[in-house]
């Protein structure tokens, strides 16, 4: 519908030159034309023109006035869709979405075929998963622009979102029959009948998926997603023999993955231990170099079976010098009989490689392995009773072996990590903080020792030590907070939920929670970018991980402290003297803006609940998943 | 040590990776990117309980007037896991992607003229070689080396090709962009 107050021709020009400049993005120019139409009395209060000068304003960051000027066009001009339309890209890049979509709603009532305004209605209704509106709309974009390919890929997607399946399926195949291959690296096309497969995959329709693979396979560019697409296929339907094959030919691609000798075993239909080990032996014959075929009978195999193969392992490790050797094995220690084998075999080779240096007594003449085997073996040895808690034989082996070797950076930070297993935090990160020295051009040594100087409180020194690897001219905190650092984040807050600098605590964990807003605020832009580049496996894999972002670990952290935090000043609420102390000792903008005690505590119990039911919403999410995907 | 395909729930802890163990930071979206336009072409390492060791970011470059051809925008393994030979895998998984779903015939990055580890890698382990220098490259005004590595027969019929048991496996290093 036009608007209720149109304007002639010259004007009307100049209304036209003002939406190009906001496109264009020419704000300025644009400001100019909206001043020549309102500068004539007569279009002074035209609501359009008034609208779209608030919208450009917003542009330039001029918010209280861009609000002003787009309430009152849309006041004077309550039927047009203009108005409608920019009173919510206004509320939208206030990431006010549920307005603005009211908003889009309401223009639409009067123009009810705009596509630019059901494009825009779409996008909030994907990101705010308001799944049957995004149906509809997408229905609509798809009676208007049938031509267009997004049409049809957001209309089966809609579907597809909403576990209709078979419609989806339905719009898919009636536009894959419109697509044909264009060249042998057609990777849009290869992704949409990828895409397809999955769709068919999700519904339960394994033998309609086989087949579809296998009509379509010369035309799929992306080999190692058919053949684990095959593979998951032929398990699930029971054809072994079929899956065997597959899950061979994944292994040849790449060997070091222990998902698929899990799923050959399936396949083989092995459950006798005996078996599953002859089938690694088989691969460790043939790539002898990979580290899954070797590394994985270890937790299958008791006994003597597994000293043979575990003393090999080490032998191998210790002789080339590995220094993951222990992190490697360590979920063997879930059991007693292997830690007892494993420290058999440790004190045998520190034994031995003292007297001859051999791994074992009387193995050869001469001494055969390097003096290198000492040192990791006496490396091995310390972190294997620290896992065992005998601080005092841990260290003893650690000096042993920084006496044989004073320059190698690992052993200071085991060392540290001895005295901070032992809860000598101090102690802890000195040592931390001398392995650091030694190799200061290294992020991950540094991000330890900052770790540990957290661990210690020392929340200052810390900053500093992160400094030598952030950005010039901001802060360490600053710029770590900027890149989303969360680990920094999160140890900073515990420190000083210690210290009971609980404003600064707050800070950090709300300083979290808008990291995870913003990762939820970036799916934004691949709503249209995905349907353009077809990456729609991944796009439905990025949307689900969005519905259940805070649930990662991260988030339990923080909101963990920030509820113990809210918690804690609930039942002991500050006094004014711990108040003005921890103004005095640590600036807290928290406090500073909430100053009077009663009025903390109002606040508390609502950013206490913001807390616990965003992560509980996340929480429900993963349950009713998991739920539903359980077997009967 | 798990060596698989990237998902998008890796991204983030990706990130977490790259921030403990490299200079060169990206904010979640530059992960998202990746993981949205190339799903093939970035792989992770992963140890028993899913924790994230090592990865590889890579996309493509497809604007230029060259011939198709991938890039490593970053690439990492956790010090604690060194000297297990994650990255060349991580690299030779990412590599047989390029050549498969976008027929890459080659592959760049650019690294530290200071990290002579990284260089040791590329150009030992990796066979990269130095196709020339840019100046001030790193925010901090570093140079870096752009390298490129042939991928015309790269394939993966052969997995283990045979020239590379002679190899040196000491040589792994971290790195990137």
């Amino acid at each position: 519908m036009p608007s209720s107050n149109p304007l002639p021709p010259k004007e009307n020009a100049l209304f036209k030159r003002i939406l190009k400049c906001y496109e264009q993005k020419q704000y300025k120019n644009g400001l100019k034309f909206a001043k020549q139409i309102l500068s004539n009395p007569k279009y002074a209060e035209h609501g359009e023109t008034l609208a779209m000068k608030g919208l450009t304003l917003n542009c330039l960051g001029r918010k209280e006035e861009a609000y002003d000027y787009v309430r009152r066009g849309l006041r004077n001009d309550l039927r047009s869709h203009v108005c409608w339309h920019v009173y919510g890209l206004l509320q939208r890049s206030d990431k006010k979405y549920d307005e603005a979509i009211k908003c889009y709603r309401n223009a639409l009532k009067w123009e009810k075929d705009n596509i630019q305004i059901l494009r825009d209605l779409s996008l909030l209704q994907i990101q705010m998963r308001d799944l049957d509106g995004y149906k509809d709309t997408r229905y609509q974009l798809f009676m208007l622009r049938p031509t267009q390919r997004a049409s049809w890929i957001g209309f089966a997607m809609a579907y597809h979102l909403l576990k209709d399946f078979s419609t989806a399926l339905r719009i898919l195949e009636d536009f894959r029959k419109t697509q044909a291959q264009k060249s042998n690296f057609d990777y849009e096309h290869s992704e949409l009948l990828l895409y397809q497969n999955m769709v068919l995959h999700e519904s339960g329709a394994l033998q309609e998926a086989i087949s579809h693979l296998e009509r379509y396979s010369e035309q799929i560019c992306d080999k190692l997603s058919i053949l684990e697409t095959y593979g998951e296929l032929y398990l699930e339907s029971g054809r072994w023999k079929e899956s065997e094959e597959i899950y061979r030919k994944l292994l040849l691609r790449n060997p070091e993955n222990t998902k698929y000798y899990k799923l050959l075993q399936e396949a083989l239909r092995l459950t006798d231990p005996e078996e599953k080990l002859k089938l690694f032996e088989e691969y460790r014959e043939r790539f002898p170099r990979a580290q899954a075929p070797q590394r994985l009978p270890l937790a299958l195999a008791t006994g003597d079976t597994f000293k043979t193969l575990v003393d090999k392992y080490l032998r191998r490790g210790l002789h080339k010098g590995v220094p993951p050797l222990f992190v490697d094995l360590r979920s063997l220690y879930k059991d007693p009989e292997k830690v007892n084998i494993i420290h058999n075999l440790i004190l045998q080779y520190i034994d031995s490689l003292k007297t001859c240096g051999n791994f074992a007594m009387n193995e050869s003449e001469s001494a055969n392995e390097p003096a290198s085997a000492l040192l990791w073996a006496l490396y091995y040895m310390s972190q294997h009773y620290d896992f065992l808690g005998d601080t005092n034989k841990a260290l003893e082996a650690i000096n042993a072996a920084i006496d044989h070797t004073p320059t190698l950076i690992e052993l200071f930070v085991t060392k540290g990590r001895i005295f901070k297993h032992a809860g000598d935090l101090v102690e802890a990160y000195k040592w931390m903080d001398e392995a650091q020295g030694l190799d200061t051009a290294d992020r991950y040594i540094n991000s330890k020792c900052a770790k540990y100087l957290l661990r210690a409180n020392l929340v200052k020194e810390a900053e500093e030590k992160c400094s030598k690897f952030t950005r010039e001219g901001v802060t360490a905190m600053e710029n770590l907070n900027e890149m989303q650092c969360m680990w920094f984040q999160t140890e900073c807050a515990l420190a000083y939920q210690r210290m009971e600098l609980f404003g600064e605590s707050l800070k950090k964990c709300h300083e979290i929670d808008r990291h995870f807003s913003e990762i939820i605020e970036d799916q934004f832009d691949f709503h249209t970018y995905c349907m353009r580049k077809m990456t729609l496996r991944s796009y439905v894999g990025l949307l689900r991980l969005e519905d259940v972002l805070r649930a990662h670990p991260f988030y339990f952290k923080a909101a963990r402290c920030a509820i113990q935090v809210y918690l804690r000043l609930h039942d002991k609420p500050l006094t004014d003297d711990s108040q003005q102390q921890e103004l005095n000792t640590a600036p807290a903008p928290l406090f500073r803006t909430v100053p009077r005690v009663s009025r903390i505590q109002q606040s508390v119990f609502e950013q206490q609940l913001v807390f616990v039911l965003k992560f509980m919403l996340c929480h429900s999410a993963i349950v009713a998943e998991a739920a539903a995907i359980q077997p009967d | 040590m798990n060596i698989r395909c990237a998902k998008p729930d890796d991204l983030m802890n990706m990130q977490h990776c790259n921030l403990l163990c490299l200079p060169e930071n990206y904010q979640m979206k530059y992960y998202f990117y990746h993981g949205l336009s190339w799903p093939q072409l970035s792989y992770v390492a992963e140890d028993e309980n899913g924790k994230i060791v090592g990865y590889v970011l890579a996309k493509m470059e497809e604007d230029s007037e060259d011939d198709p051809h991938g890039h490593i925008t970053s690439l990492a393994v956790k010090r604690s896991h060194r000297r297990l030979g994650l990255a060349q895998k991580l690299m030779d998984q990412a590599s047989l992607s390029m050549v498969e779903c976008f027929n890459a015939k080659y592959v760049s990055l650019h690294v530290r003229k200071s990290n002579r580890a990284a260089l040791n890698l590329y150009t030992n382990t990796l066979k990269f070689t130095i196709s020339e220098i840019e100046p001030k490259y790193y925010a901090d005004g570093e140079d870096a080396y752009a390298m490129r590595r042939d991928l015309a027969t790269f394939n993966s019929d052969d997995p283990e090709p045979k020239d590379k048991e002679a190899l040196p496996e000491d040589s792994e290093a971290q790195l990137i962009n």
